[in-house]
């Protein structure tokens, strides 16, 4: 009887105390972010100061204008935003007709092979095929362009394998055939039937290419060359000098590239990560 | 079914069916054009430069397998394997521990504002390495980082600990350390979402039932949640496996694989080997090295939870 009188008691205690731990955890796992956000508006001095600053005073907005006035900021955000609004959107529209095509013609011959070898690619790493990838864009003569920055990977196994299971399971066969006896022509069909009903996927889908595209350091790096052409990440890279690193305009460059991902993170949340545990699941 | 009048060979039989689903066809080629210039062409390419010495400029001469034979006696790629081996070791066991552990708070149906919790866990994932790498790089710094700065005030509060600052970046140990900590922090949160995914995945009867036969939550989590969650434990650990071989924003820009090569790993030698020593020959054939054996790993891996699949 007496354990039974002390357990809400003890429950209520036990969870106070979890959700204090986990609360704490949270802020620990927020707090580079913090002093991502805190050191931008501090100067180089604050930065360094013994006890840290925890709050900025006086805060300072000199890291924002330094930024804009000696470095290519500007430039580099418009290229960050044409390499991958770009890529996205041509991921999205291939990824979308092979997935609709995947799904909805299972009659034509070699569809499985051809569906079981597009999965096979998942398997191949990058760093296998890195120096002749670069080769091929010195090739084609894309070193420092954006068509190198956007074009390969834009038909990524992944998504299509994503879009097809998406417009198996929510565009009804008889949807289609309806529309094909209307005399709807075949692309008719995917643009005016299959992407309506499918954007749920393709949000999910968008909101990972544009993580990946957005944060690609390595690959912009080898093929970037010029000043005009880099992106946000490279730029905030480049500006750690081998002497002195101006840290303040680093961190307020840092905080102008990762607020766009956090937010357009928050309002996707849900799709992001429905679009991740897909992989999960699929093994 | 069959016109009579019309006798249709198989050929014939088959282009016609190729014709009559000439979109299909279509709206899969451009995968098959990219993945032929970006996929299928340099992996054969890189087969072939595994074979020759070249530095991308001048002549390529065909060495055979003298790039194999100079793996075997490459100190900094032995090091480098050992440094993956070791940053693996560092940080896989936390971040996994950890990811469960909040999967499991996170799947609490009492905890208020769960969404709030899982996207502060998630958020470093989606953050710009080149940018976050430098935040840590700050925190780290020896004698003006805010890591140092708490451990210091932490030894004033329990000095029989004996506390000292931590050269986290320019000790050849810490900075396998301060690597293992900025990965720990940006991937349990990924971690933790399959986590999530897969223990939302298992039948809420079975606790039901357990609980009716009077299972405490220790019995529950040993029979029903870890059994169960297996083949999660599994995925989430050939991710690891690859990401911790091929890693390479984290240590490029915390701490360019130094100091001197302690903290590079293979994906960062790789880096190193192609693009700025130009051996493009050698690197290729270090690289498929490791793929083949990565591959052949996962490959096992993957049977043996088929098999055990097939037995339960």
């Amino acid at each position: 009887m007496q354990t039974q009188r002390n357990l809400p008691l003890q429950r209520t205690i036990g969870r106070a105390l979890l959700t204090i731990a986990l609360t704490l955890l949270a802020l620990l796992f927020i707090f580079p972010f913090y002093w991502l956000l805190l050191s931008a508006f501090k100067t180089q001095a604050q930065i360094f100061t013994m006890p840290p600053q925890w709050l900025p005073h006086p805060a300072t907005v000199r890291n924002f204008v330094d930024l804009y006035r000696e470095t290519n900021l500007p430039r580099a955000l418009l290229n960050s935003i044409i390499n991958s609004g770009g890529h996205v959107l041509l991921a999205l529209f291939l990824c979308s007709l092979a997935g609709y095509a995947f799904a909805k013609y299972p009659q034509a011959p070699g569809h499985g092979k051809l569906f079981a070898f597009v999965l096979g690619t998942m398997m191949i790493p990058g760093a296998v095929t890195l120096i002749p990838t670069f080769l091929v864009m010195v090739k084609l003569h894309w070193i420092n362009t954006y068509w190198a920055m956007i074009i390969p990977g834009a038909a990524g196994a992944f998504g299509i394998f994503w879009m097809r299971q998406y417009i198996a399971a929510n565009v009804p066969d008889d949807l289609i055939h309806a529309a094909r006896i209307d005399g709807c022509s075949e692309f008719g069909i995917y643009y005016r039937i299959v992407l309506p009903i499918a954007k749920p996927a393709l949000a999910a889908l968008g909101i990972m290419q544009l993580i990946s595209s957005w944060n690609n350091l390595m690959w912009a790096f080898i093929v970037l060359r010029t000043a005009d052409m880099l992106t946000l990440p490279v730029v905030i890279y480049l500006l750690q000098g081998e002497m002195r690193t101006p840290y303040g305009m680093l961190m307020a460059g840092g905080l102008l590239t990762t607020l766009p991902l956090v937010l357009a993170f928050l309002l996707f949340q849900k799709q992001f990560i429905s679009g991740i545990t897909a992989g999960a699941i699929k093994q | 079914m069959n016109t009579p009048a019309v006798v249709r060979t198989p050929g014939q039989r088959l282009r016609s069916d190729l014709w009559r689903h000439r979109h299909f066809y279509l709206f899969i080629s451009p995968f098959f054009i990219l993945f032929a210039l970006f996929g299928l062409y340099p992996l054969l390419f890189s087969l072939y430069l595994s074979f020759v010495k070249w530095d991308g400029m001048t002549a390529m001469h065909w060495v055979g397998l003298a790039n194999f034979r100079s793996m075997l006696d490459d100190e900094i790629l032995r090091r480098a394997l050992v440094n993956t081996l070791l940053i693996g070791l560092l940080y896989v066991p936390p971040m996994m521990i950890m990811a469960f552990l909040f999967a499991q708070l996170l799947n609490l149906q009492w905890l208020k504002m769960r969404a709030l919790y899982r996207a502060a866990f998630f958020l470093p994932c989606v953050t710009p390495m080149a940018v976050i790498a430098v935040v840590f790089g700050l925190i780290f710094s020896a004698e003006k980082g805010v890591l140092n700065y708490a451990l210091l005030q932490l030894n004033h509060l329990l000095p029989f600990l004996h506390l000292q600052p931590i050269p986290w970046l320019t000790s050849e140990n810490w900075s396998k350390v301060a690597v293992a900590i900025l990965v720990v922090w940006r991937w349990t949160g990924y971690n933790m979402v399959l986590m999530l995914a897969g223990l939302q995945g298992i039948p809420a009867d079975y606790y039901e039932a357990a609980m009716v036969d009077g299972a405490n939550t220790l019995q529950r989590m040993r029979h029903i949640t870890l059994p169960l969650m297996r083949p999660t434990f599994r995925f989430c650990g050939v991710l690891s496996l690859l990401g911790t071989i091929y890693m390479f924003d984290e240590i490029f820009v915390l701490t360019s694989g130094g100091p001197g090569t302690s903290s590079t790993n293979l994906g960062l030698y790789l880096f190193n080997i192609s693009f700025n020593d130009f051996r493009f020959g050698y690197a290729s054939c270090v690289g498929y090295t490791v793929a083949t054996v990565v591959f052949i790993g996962t490959l096992i891996v993957s049977r043996r939870s088929r098999q055990e699949t097939g037995v339960a």
